[in-house]
């Protein structure tokens, strides 16, 4: 699998480390009332959809960044890649 | 069979084989089944199940019967198929699956008991009595079932690997790929040609075609030379490409040096893993022969590959020669072989419009219904206008019709098509993206065809890659379709085999109807059908169709079984891409390592790294004795370790502090400059996952360590906290364990030792007291840093300097501690001293062990967030009441094992009566005791009672008696001395 | 000076070299090494007069380098300098970034070719599944080799520097040798 890395181009998946749902993103705010319900869904819930994903993947053996992957996981087909930290940077 | 004129072999050289012990001879150019039938020899192996006598069917790698064990003693390989093993001088084959001989086995009895060994059989046998399974009835099928044995060997032979990333990939030699790779490589793209032969040609080399009015071998000889020229084109021969994976990337295997008579040192086979942009599957297609009755005898073979023998290497088939064939491709073996002066005796063809080439008489609406000749074919049944009459006849070419080879276009699940017109499968409309298909694999199979497919294929691929490539001038070349009929196998109440490998006939697939075993997937498995070493190539569509008309649902809708690589078989050793024994993993050594090793002493693996364990001294006969004298030896005066391999990360930034607040469970923030603090990490589901140390060097600068089996996770999960929770914070990240030697200091003399050897040092208790730590400068003016913390509880120091000095530092330290007894300690001593003051490790702190279990609750602060905290707080957590406690067994000398489970005395031993279990334990020779840590519900009110530990593994109860786990100075007095 | 006396990331008082054919692999002992980031907010500075180089690429100057390894982040080289305190000397010329000792995290390999690019193409084709694009003079990468995490930089067609985890040397120096033997076999 090829990852295409937003910075250095198409990259050798061997090169990643695998997290998973880019929903690890949204780390609910610890101070609100009902945290720790909010918490749970954020540490153990997932869609895992047949179809389009977004998952974080990180460049180990590259630039140390970790990516937002676009990524089909029926056809492995990667529809984008971009750095974690814009799009947290976006959001925010 | 026996040799005629012409084909591609060298006559002026003359190789001597072997085969079952007998000698013969050959010529370079051929493969060892064509060698064996130029000699006449046409029993090659027996069959899976039935032990039935079998011959050469094919003359490529989609060979179902002659697989032959090659080579002998380690490099011995079985299942090697005959038709694609190269002849060298020298060579040894032996046939398989028979015992004693192959023209005497034993085992055909087999044969006789065909009517109860039946398709899934062994689904309804072998039940009874239950217990006879695994003593009698298993050993018994294996030592019967199976084909070649292996060497039980190691395989002595070297193994490479390598990338390639080109603009076009072409999958095939033949007359599409040629024209494929000439046209791309004319164009200037990076090309890679592959294929699974030793000379390209692919069907060129087999047929007596001419293109332009010369032989196809001249045109295919002139393009190999161009080719060969172009510096951006790569050839590879004798390489399969066994898989299509994602993005463009292909598994490829290049047999480098199989063909020699002596690998010797040279690498054996090669591992390519090539990313192409654009692939063209050029890969052909495969003759599919007609089952009738008793259709595996020796003799019988695809009539394709009888003219590939006689043209390509001059082997003609052997006495009386006839053909059964249901298309017109079939009638051209007769033809050929009537222009090489071989006659043919009839092509026998159930289509009542056959054909006639020429040279020979067409039975028209005839059909073959039986063969005689169980050690080689002597006659066969022909039925003309209804009337069965047997004839003579020793050699016997069938053509069932032609499969493109769509394997590697269905390898991302995409199903092949079924045309009416081809009477085939094509590729699918979903191929693995970036490939297209050209040639006979695409089903246009004429010559012509294939060469003006693959040309404006390859155009098509790089038009997409923006690269023009011109029309390239092509020879004219026969064009004639093959017009099958759709004739499947002829009806019977006898055995018709279909798959040969898996002894699969066409009364199996009626049985697996019978049963249900409809739906494709379901035929395979249950009458094993395709799943040979040859994956069905010569049998799959023919056992669909007659399912197909078993059900009557058409073949379309009964459709295929899923592809999956490799193509063919590929060896374990290559796809180990050559990393065997001592260097199969990387290896980690510390920077002292080459002293320890001058110490003598004893290494162990921890993970990646090799750490010293102990260092035996003269006269110590057991472990225990070096371990118990070192960890002493730091209680009584100093020790030193080497602990380079814990993680570091090197932590600078304006907000360095509040990032560390964050990641660790207790307070770091307050943490002054000079100080170190020990730290706590939970995962965000509130286990704690590791600990280790932070050491703030400067305003904005922290050097934390990690454990050695957690540094990499911790790095990772750190700059997932950096990059991804809280990008704005400032704050920047780098590993740098390897890059500082990091040597323990322990014991009451290390502050002495040390003295000696800081420079400029004012090391009092006062100036640098517990958990203080600086830049210093050791022996004269290297750079160092010095950390006042204490793994074994005693009055300890770790100091650090750059890592091309760790070793002398240690000889120094050595020389300079002579006097003061220092002795230097290995990862058991290690392990004793920190079980005497009850530190946890990562058997403690497992990933199932919270920080209140730890004893760790006030670790996690309730003032601030960091990772884990809110999870941590869980009711499921907090009502966890199991407590990090120390054991005493009541007979000092008995161990209390980890992993013992922890029970009330007295109490039955069950799940739901256990308390608890048992962490860590040694030898404890400053207690002159075992003890061990562990859990134990409410272990912290419960000091003083005794438990029991039992092992049920090896069948102990040892009584314990529950203590603090900090065994030796519980008040931390020696610290900070 | 101290008299303490270092040792190479091979274990050995003095760097090997090895040839085979065309190529020639040899560790280099001497390489300074520091790691330089940008603190939020800051301009990308010009430290010892380097242009700090984009994603990919290495550059060379007056007896310093460096190479990109990650945003904001670069690798500053200072060849036959691995004795001295690098680090500090780029903290004072870049104040306000982020700077690491990083000389003895890595051990430094030197592949010179006598034959042009092509013995150096054909090795990296072994070892690294990288395009040859990021292979190209000038370009520098982070990737896998043999199950280690390299730092491969082409300096020129014909030279070649190899970084790995200083503890894992002997399995480098065995990965990189074994593929240059082979190459020298194959002719």
């Amino acid at each position: 699998m090829l990852i295409p890395h937003p910075l250095l181009g198409p990259r050798d998946a061997q090169e990643f480390t695998y997290l998973g749902d880019a929903r690890l993103l949204e780390r609910p705010d610890p101070a609100a009332e009902n945290a720790e319900a909010r918490f749970c869904d954020y540490v153990y819930l997932r869609d895992n959809p047949a179809g389009v994903h977004r998952e974080l993947w990180f460049h180990e053996h590259g630039d140390r960044s970790w990516l937002v992957v676009t990524r089909d996981t029926v056809t492995h087909e990667i529809l984008g890649a971009e750095l974690a930290a814009d799009v947290k940077g976006a959001g925010a | 069979m026996s040799r005629i004129d012409g084909g591609l072999i060298d006559r002026t050289r003359t190789l001597t084989f072997r085969f079952d012990g007998r000698r013969y001879q050959g010529h370079p150019g051929d493969t060892l089944a064509s060698a064996l039938l130029a000699n006449g020899v046409r029993l090659v192996g027996r069959s899976f199940k039935y032990h039935r006598p079998r011959g050469v069917l094919s003359a490529g790698s989609e060979e179902p019967n002659a697989l032959v064990t090659l080579r002998s003693g380690a490099r011995a390989e079985p299942n090697t198929r005959a038709t694609t093993a190269e002849l060298f001088d020298g060579l040894e084959a032996a046939s398989q699956n028979r015992w004693p001989t192959v023209g005497f086995d034993l085992l055909a009895a087999n044969d006789l008991s065909a009517p109860l060994l039946t398709a899934g059989f062994y689904y309804k046998t072998f039940m009874w009595p239950r217990g006879w399974w695994e003593k009698l009835y298993e050993p018994a099928i294996r030592r019967a079932a199976g084909l070649g044995r292996l060497s039980m060997e190691p395989d002595p032979d070297a193994y490479d690997k390598g990338f390639l990333h080109p603009d076009l990939l072409v999958v095939g030699g033949g007359a599409a790929g040629l024209a494929a790779a000439l046209t791309a490589g004319r164009a200037g793209a990076q090309v890679v040609l592959a294929d699974e032969d030793f000379r390209l040609g692919g069907r060129l080399l087999a047929e007596r075609h001419a293109l332009d009015d010369a032989p196809a071998a001249d045109w295919v000889r002139s393009v190999e030379a161009e080719l060969a020229g172009l510096p951006n084109v790569r050839m590879l021969t004798r390489a399969t490409v066994f898989g299509a994976y994602d993005h463009g990337v292909y598994g490829v295997v290049e047999r480098v040096s199989d063909h020699l008579a002596r690998p010797g040192g040279a690498v054996r086979q090669t591992l390519w893993r090539i990313t192409a942009k654009r692939t063209v599957l050029a890969a052909g297609a495969t003759e599919r022969h007609i089952p009738f009755r008793d259709n595996d005898r020796p003799g019988i073979m695809l009539a394709g590959a009888m003219r590939a023998y006689a043209n390509r290497w001059a082997v003609a088939p052997k006495g009386r020669v006839a053909v059964f064939t249901n298309n017109d491709d079939g009638h051209r073996t007769a033809a050929d072989l009537v222009a090489r002066g071989v006659p043919v005796m009839a092509v026998i063809d159930p289509r009542e419009d056959a054909p006639n080439l020429g040279g020979y008489p067409t039975w028209t609406g005839a059909v073959v219904t039986g063969a005689r000749g169980r050690r080689g074919l002597s006659a066969i049944e022909v039925v003309r206008n209804g009337r069965p009459e047997w004839v003579e006849c020793a050699s016997l070419g069938v053509s069932g019709g032609w499969n493109p080879n769509v394997a590697l276009a269905s390898h991302h699940r995409g199903r092949p098509q079924w045309s009416e017109e081809h009477l085939a499968f094509l590729p699918g409309a979903e191929l693995p993206p970036g490939m297209v298909v050209a040639g006979a694999a695409a089903g246009n199979g004429t010559t012509h065809a294939a060469l003006r497919d693959g040309a404006m294929k390859a155009r098509d691929a790089l038009e997409e890659l923006g690269v023009r490539a011109a029309a390239i001038d092509l020879p004219e070349a026969e064009d004639r379709p093959d017009r099958p009929a759709a004739y499947w196998h002829v009806p019977d109440r006898g055995r018709a085999w279909v798959d040969f490998q898996n002894d699969v006939t066409v009364k199996d697939i009626r049985l697996a109807h019978k049963e249900n075993m409809r739906p494709v997937e379901q035929l395979k498995r249950w009458t094993t059908l395709g799943m040979a070493t040859d994956q069905g190539k010569t049998a799959n569509v023919t056992a669909l169709a007659v399912m197909a008309e078993l059900t009557g649902k058409g073949i379309p809708q009964t459709g295929t079984t899923i592809f999956r690589p490799p193509y063919t078989p590929v060896a374990l050793s290559v796809l180990g891409g050559g990393d065997t024994g001592a260097h199969f993993r990387p290896t980690r050594l510390t920077p002292t390592h080459e002293w320890a090793k001058a110490q003598g002493a004893e290494f162990v693996e921890v993970g990646q790294w090799m750490r010293a364990q102990y260092f035996p001294k003269d006269g110590e006969t057991h472990w225990r004795q070096s371990v118990n004298r070192e960890a002493m030896a730091v209680r009584k005066s100093i020790g030193l370790c080497d602990v380079t391999t814990l993680g570091k990360i090197d932590v600078q930034g304006a907000e360095a502090g509040e990032f560390l607040n964050r990641v660790y469970s207790n307070t770091m923030a307050t943490l002054k400059v000079g100080r170190v603090r020990y730290g706590l990490m939970l995962r965000e589901d509130g286990v704690a996952y590791d600990d280790g140390t932070c050491a703030r060097l400067g305003e904005d600068h922290y050097v934390i360590t990690t454990t050695t089996a957690n540094a990499g996770l911790v790095f990772r999960n750190m700059e997932f906290a950096r990059q991804c929770l809280w990008p704005d914070l400032d704050v920047q990240l780098i590993s740098a364990t390897d890059a500082w030697a990091q040597i323990a200091v322990a014991g009451p003399q290390s502050r002495t030792l040390l003295s000696r050897i800081v420079d400029d040092a004012d090391l009092s208790n006062e100036a640098f007291p517990f958990m203080a730590c600086a830049a210093v400068t050791v022996c004269g003016g290297l750079r160092a840093r010095l950390f006042r913390i204490s793994f074994s509880g005693e009055l300890a120091y770790e100091i650090a300097v750059p890592a091309r000095y760790g070793n002398a530092l240690m000889e120094r330290l050595m020389h300079r501690g002579q006097d003061l007894g220092v002795t230097p300690y290995g990862t058991e001593a290690l392990g004793v001293l920190r079980i005497e003051k009850g530190h946890a490790v990562a058997a403690e702190i497992n990933g199932q062990t919270t920080a209140a279990m730890l004893g760790l609750a006030r670790m996690v602060s309730e003032k601030k967030d960091s990772i884990g905290a809110v999870m941590s707080r869980r009711a499921g957590l907090v009502e966890d009441r199991r407590r990090l406690v120390g054991l005493r067994p009541v007979d000092p000398s008995r161990q209390v094992v980890a992993g013992a489970h922890l029970f009330t005395a007295g109490a039955e031993q069950r799940t739901e009566t256990d308390q608890g279990w048992v962490t860590s334990s040694c030898f404890s020779p400053h207690l002159g005791s075992y003890i061990a840590m562990g859990f134990l519900e409410d272990g912290q009110d419960r000091l003083g009672e005794i438990v029991v530990a039992a092992d049920p593994l090896a069948g102990t109860d040892i009584e314990a008696k529950v203590v603090s786990p900090h065994f030796v100075d519980p008040e931390g007095e020696r610290l900070r001395d | 000076m101290t008299d303490l006396t270092p040792i190479t990331a091979l274990g050995t008082a003095e760097a090997p070299s090895v040839a085979f054919g065309p190529l020639t692999v040899a560790e280099d002992a001497r390489l300074g090494l520091a790691s330089l980031a940008l603190r939020r907010g800051a301009d990308v500075p010009e430290p010892m007069g380097l242009k700090l180089p984009g994603p990919g690429d290495c550059v060379a100057g007056a007896g310093v380098g460096a190479f990109w390894t990650g945003p904001g982040q670069w690798m500053l080289e200072a060849p036959g300098r691995a004795e001295e305190d690098f680090a500090a000397e780029v903290a004072r010329n870049a104040p306000g970034c982020s700077v690491t000792e990083q000389t003895d995290g890595w051990a430094a390999f030197d592949i010179v070719s006598d034959a042009g690019a092509a013995p150096v193409d054909a090795l990296l084709e072994r070892l690294v599944n990288l395009p040859p694009a990021s292979l190209l003079p000038g370009k520098a990468t982070r990737t896998v080799l043999e199950h280690l995490g390299v730092f491969v930089i082409r300096r020129a067609g014909d030279r070649l520097t190899v970084l790995g985890m200083r503890s894992a040397a002997g399995s480098l120096w065995h990965a990189l040798t074994v593929a240059a033997k082979r190459r020298e076999d194959a002719g």
